[in-house]
Order: C-alpha cells, then sequence, then structure tokens
C-alpha cells in the first residue's frame, strides 16, 4: 500500500498538484462569500466590494445585534424551539422506531404502512395550515415544534441503526423477564448512542434553519425565530437601529455571522456524527 | 365416514382458530407497552399528515375560511380555472425545470469532485477539504440566500459586481437576483455551492469500497489513474448514481423554501413553482384567501409527486435488488 502510493507520487507529481490546486480553489469559492461576511459585520466603514479585510476594526455590529431586545428574543426563541424540539423529535422517532423492529407485535405491520404512506402522499401546505388554524396552535409555538418532530425519514433511519442491534440481546432480555420499556431504556438506548447523536444533531440543524413553519404559522413578530428576523433584516424592512458607529450593512452582516456562529462552534466536532447520519440512512445494507 | 372426518376437521380448525386468537390476544397483552410506546408518532401522523390528507376535498369546494359561511360543492371548477392560468403553468413547469436541473448539475458536480477528492493523497488536506466543502449545507436558506444578497448585491458593496466592473468585464452593477434572464443560473449556482460538497458523502463511501486490490492489478496491467477511472471507479459509481437520482427524483415537488428566499417581486413570473405559487396565492393574494383553489393546486402537486414517488420506488426496486424507496 505504502509502496503504491510512493510509485503514485513519482510516477504522476503533475496530477497530485493540479488536484491539490483544483481543492484549493474549491474551498476558496466555498470560504470567500462567508469570510467577505464576516470581514464585513467587522467594518465599521461602509464596505466595498473587493476588500478581504476590515478597514476600520469595530465590533459595533455585533452589540447592535445583542443590545438590541428585538434581535436576541428571536435568539432566544431559537434556542428554545431548537432544543425541545429537538428532545421531542428524537423521544418520538425513536419510540416509534423501536416498535418497527417488533417483528412479531401484532399490527406491526400496519403501523409500518401507516407511517410509510405519509412519505407518499402528503397533505400538502394548505389543508395542513387549516389543520394546525383549527387546533389554535397558529401564533404558538407548537406548531413550529410538534410539526417538524414528526420527521418519518429520521424514524426510518433510527430503525436501520436499531436493526443492526443483535436479537440475541433481546431475546436474553426478553427470558430475564425485562418488559419493552426496560429493555427501550437499558439496551436499545445505550447501544445506539452514535444514531442518537447524528439523528438528534440533523434535529437540531433543521429547527434551528426553520423557516418555513415559521412563515407559514407564525404572524405575530414577537414569536419570531432568528432566521425570521435575520430574513426581515436583509429586506430591508426592519433594520435594528446602527448605533457605535456601525452602518447598517455592519448590522446585517454581523446578524448573518449570529445566526451561523452556534453551528459553526459545534460543528468541527460534530462532523463525524453528521457524516454518519447519511451513511446510515443511505448505505445501509 | 369423509362427513365425519369433514366435522372432526372443521372443528380441530376451530380450536386451531381459537387458540391462535388467544395467542394473538395473549401477544397483544403481553407488548402492551408497545402500543404506548407508539402512540405520540401514531398521533401526531393522524393529526399532521392524514386529517389533512381528508382536507384535501376542499379542492372540490369553495371553501374561503369565513366563519359560518357555507361551503359548496363545486366539483372540479378549481381545477378548470387552475388549468385556465398562465401562472399555474409556468410554475408547474418551473418545479419540474428547476429541481430537475438542479438535481442533474448537483450529482454530476458532487460525482466529478468525490472522484478528484478520492484521489488525493495526503490525509490531512482530504480532512480539511472535505469539512470545509461540507460546510454550506448545514447554513439555513434564510443565511445562504442573505450571503448571496450581501455579495451579489448591484451596489458598491456587492463582491461580484465590484469585481466585474473594476476588471472591464461589465460596465455597471448587474442586480443578479432580480433580473429575469440572471436569476435562473443564479439559482442553479447557489445550489451547487451550498450542496455539491454534501453530496460527496454517498460517492466518496461507494470509492472507499473499493478493493485497492483491483487498482493494484491494472496498474501492473499497465493502466493509467485515467484508464482506471474509467474501467474501475466510473462502473463502480453507476449504481450509487443512480440510486441517488431516483431517491431525488421522488421529491422534486418539493421545492420550496430555496426558492421562496432567493426570489422577489421582479422575477416573480421566472421563478415561481407550485408550492411559492400556493403560499402567494393563499397568504399574499391581497384579497380574501381562496382556500378551495389553493389546496386544488396543492393537491395537483401532491398527486403528481406521489406518481413520481411510485415510479421511483418501481425503478429502485428494479435497480437495487429489491430495494424500494419507502
Amino acid at each position: 500500500m505504502a509502496n503504491r502510493v510512493a510509485m503514485k507520487k513519482k510516477k504522476m507529481p503533475v496530477f497530485s498538484v493540479v488536484n491539490a490546486i483544483i481543492f484549493i480553489v474549491l474551498c476558496l469559492i466555498i470560504l470567500i462569500p462567508m469570510w467577505k461576511v464576516l470581514v464585513d459585520s467587522f467594518d465599521l466603514k461602509t464596505a466595498y466590494g473587493m476588500k478581504l479585510w476590515p478597514e476600520q476594526f469595530g465590533i459595533a455590529g455585533y452589540k447592535s445585534v445583542f443590545t438590541n431586545p428585538s434581535l436576541y428574543k428571536p435568539f432566544l426563541i431559537s434556542v428554545i424551539v431548537t432544543i425541545s424540539g429537538t428532545f421531542m423529535g428524537l423521544a418520538i422517532s425513536t419510540l416509534g422506531a423501536y416498535v418497527l423492529i417488533q417483528w412479531d407485535l401484532p399490527g406491526r405491520n400496519f403501523f409500518a404502512g401507516f407511517l410509510l404512506f405519509t412519505m407518499i402522499f402528503e397533505g400538502g401546505m394548505i389543508p395542513t395550515y387549516l389543520v394546525v388554524r383549527a387546533l389554535h396552535m397558529t401564533n404558538t409555538l407548537w406548531a413550529v415544534t410538534l410539526l417538524p418532530a414528526v420527521n418519518i425519514y429520521d424514524l426510518v433511519l433510527m430503525r436501520n441503526f436499531f436493526e443492526g442491534i443483535p436479537t440475541a440481546l433481546f431475546e436474553s432480555a426478553d427470558i430475564d423477564g425485562c418488559g419493552p420499556v426496560a429493555t427501550f431504556f437499558r439496551i436499545v438506548l445505550p447501544l445506539s448512542k452514535a444514531g442518537l447523536a447524528s439523528i438528534g444533531l440533523m434535529f437540531a440543524v433543521n429547527y434551528w434553519n426553520n423557516y418555513t413553519n415559521f412563515k407559514l404559522y407564525i404572524t405575530n413578530q414577537d414569536l419570531y425565530n432568528f432566521q425570521m428576523k435575520l430574513r426581515s433584516i436583509i429586506m430591508g424592512s426592519d433594520l435594528p437601529q446602527a448605533n457605535g458607529g456601525a452602518t447598517e450593512n455592519t448590522v446585517k452582516n454581523a446578524a448573518v455571522i449570529v445566526a451561523i456562529l452556534p453551528f459553526m462552534i459545534v460543528y468541527p466536532f460534530l462532523q463525524k456524527y453528521f457524516v454518519k447520519g447519511i451513511n446510515i440512512g443511505a448505505v445501509k445494507e | 365416514m369423509s362427513k365425519k372426518i369433514d366435522e372432526q376437521t372443521q372443528k380441530n380448525l376451530a380450536i386451531l382458530k381459537e387458540a391462535n386468537r388467544r395467542s394473538t390476544l395473549r401477544r397483544i397483552k403481553k407488548y402492551r407497552g408497545f402500543y404506548v410506546m407508539f402512540l405520540p408518532v401514531f398521533i401526531l401522523a393522524l393529526v399532521f399528515h392524514y386529517i389533512p390528507m381528508i382536507g384535501n376535498y376542499y379542492a372540490f369546494t369553495d371553501y374561503k375560511g369565513i366563519a359560518g359561511a357555507k361551503v359548496n360543492w363545486v366539483g372540479l371548477a378549481n381545477f378548470t380555472k387552475m388549468f385556465s392560468m398562465a401562472a399555474f403553468h409556468s410554475a408547474f413547469w418551473n418545479t419540474l425545470f428547476l429541481s430537475i436541473t438542479k438535481l442533474l448539475l448537483n450529482t454530476f458536480a458532487a460525482v466529478l469532485i468525490s472522484l478528484f477528492l478520492n484521489e488525493i493523497v495526503n490525509i490531512h488536506f482530504k480532512k480539511i477539504a472535505q469539512t470545509i466543502i461540507y460546510l454550506p449545507h448545514f447554513m439555513s436558506w434564510v443565511v445562504t440566500a442573505s450571503v448571496f444578497t450581501l455579495i451579489l448585491s448591484p451596489t458598491s458593496e456587492g463582491m461580484v459586481n465590484q469585481i466585474l466592473v473594476s476588471s472591464g468585464i461589465i460596465d455597471k452593477g448587474i442586480y443578479f437576483l432580480a433580473e429575469d434572464t440572471w436569476w435562473k443560473p443564479m439559482f442553479f449556482v447557489i445550489n451547487l455551492w451550498k450542496d455539491t460538497g454534501w453530496g460527496t458523502i454517498i460517492f466518496l463511501a461507494t470509492l472507499s469500497g473499493i478493493s485497492p486490490d483491483v487498482y493494484e492489478a491494472a496498474s501492473i496491467d499497465g493502466a493509467g489513474r485515467f484508464q482506471k477511472m474509467r474501467y474501475i471507479t466510473m462502473p463502480a459509481l453507476q449504481n450509487t448514481i443512480i440510486t441517488v437520482l431516483i431517491l431525488n427524483l421522488a421529491k422534486v415537488m418539493n421545492l420550496f423554501e430555496s426558492v421562496f428566499v432567493l426570489q422577489n417581486d421582479a422575477v416573480l413570473s421566472t421563478s415561481n413553482v407550485l408550492q411559492t405559487y400556493v403560499y402567494y396565492q393563499t397568504f399574499n393574494s391581497g384579497t380574501i384567501p381562496n382556500y378551495g383553489y389553493t389546496t386544488a393546486v396543492g393537491l395537483t402537486k401532491s398527486v403528481v409527486g406521489c406518481i413520481l414517488v411510485l415510479i421511483c420506488n418501481w425503478a429502485s426496486k428494479k435497480v437495487r435488488d429489491g430495494r424500494g424507496i419507502v
């Protein structure tokens, strides 16, 4: 193997160099738009397009974001909805997935069909909206917490993960008089930490980034999450007062950075779980 | 004689059935914990998926959401109206054009990049490159749209326009996201930027599954890097590519958020897809929402989507040894 690599290096140095250049360019293409936003968020002068470094460094943009109650409240709502929603989503999908692996449970096939059918045919935007409205859930955080928690795709991923647990463990638990609930908490959950992590993270990202549900069900500005707020700031309809020398543009850029910051901090440490999540779904054999 | 045997058989069958029923009951009793555990997802799916499915009958009424007003059955009137609307036709074809083109472009780019990524020898460089190209996938569409609205802005703050103007390619800034000719290309570019990297994961998984021995043998036979790519790597990827296309083809009708956050009034007619059309007609039409009509449009979308899922499921079973997508 090492030999082969060495041989490759000797044989095709040109290709390796070209390949490295391709990826450096690719990474720059990905990073420059983000970098530009970061730079402009720290620049107190109205930013000129081509600068890649702040001309007049200052954190006034961030001060405007964090001292403005109309901005930190949406941030708090995002945090609350993300945390409670992730727990709810995980609870619902792990319980559901656990039932779907009980092959001799009377009604198991009906349950599976019941859930899978929702992936084939969907109710649609307006009928769902009318149901939410009839339940008096519009303009409550229930609508934006409960609806994304029922994610059949994630539930199926969880089931795929559970199927990897050796059945012998379930049998011995049954013989030892361990009931379904105890088995779930003592065997299934402890053995599925990696799966819980990746699916929990998917839920968390989903909730944090949620815009469509808020747009549909929330019209009360006091219940906006950060994405909704960010959207109205960027569209210019709702710009918070820029103070301490920050320009309008500085505040806009700072708000974008605040929206991605929490994720950027955890992402490098959790990347493998995200990748794992896609692999249990797609490459399952 | 035979009658007696028949009677006996009948009796045995009855006993068996009874035993079976009892054992089913016993199993239900034994497993009652499972039914409780299934309750949350059952109730939520019932309320948020099945009741809306039934609610689609509004498509055949003139329901306008006014409390106390009588809801009249109008048959297919909403659908006749829908087919007479130019906006519906453009939204329908736009949905298909935008999502299928996006799917093909993104898949092609992801395959290409994963092939090159697979050739990187330095493991640290590979890790860093992967981390960076996966990143945009996790940004919300609102953030993505914000970033591109800022850098594509026609004013002096827009980086892209500044570069183009100062290098003399154009005379004055182009409003990329608000011009009919530019909106669709920009939509594809932004989608490529956001999801190509993430799309490579599944192809990389396939590539790492190819045994190095095969490449070794090919090298001994004198195959070069590109020959190996052509005769070993590409055939191995073929199945994964088809799988990815099928899985995503089933979802093409659902296009909403990415279009919604990137469009604006200036390009509404070129950018509208079915879901955004339904949204604007219902919540932003300036009059009393005509739920009957917009439900009809939504139902059409769901039916086409359902047919696509079933076709893709059938195709998936053929291609993937009996594994469906649902």
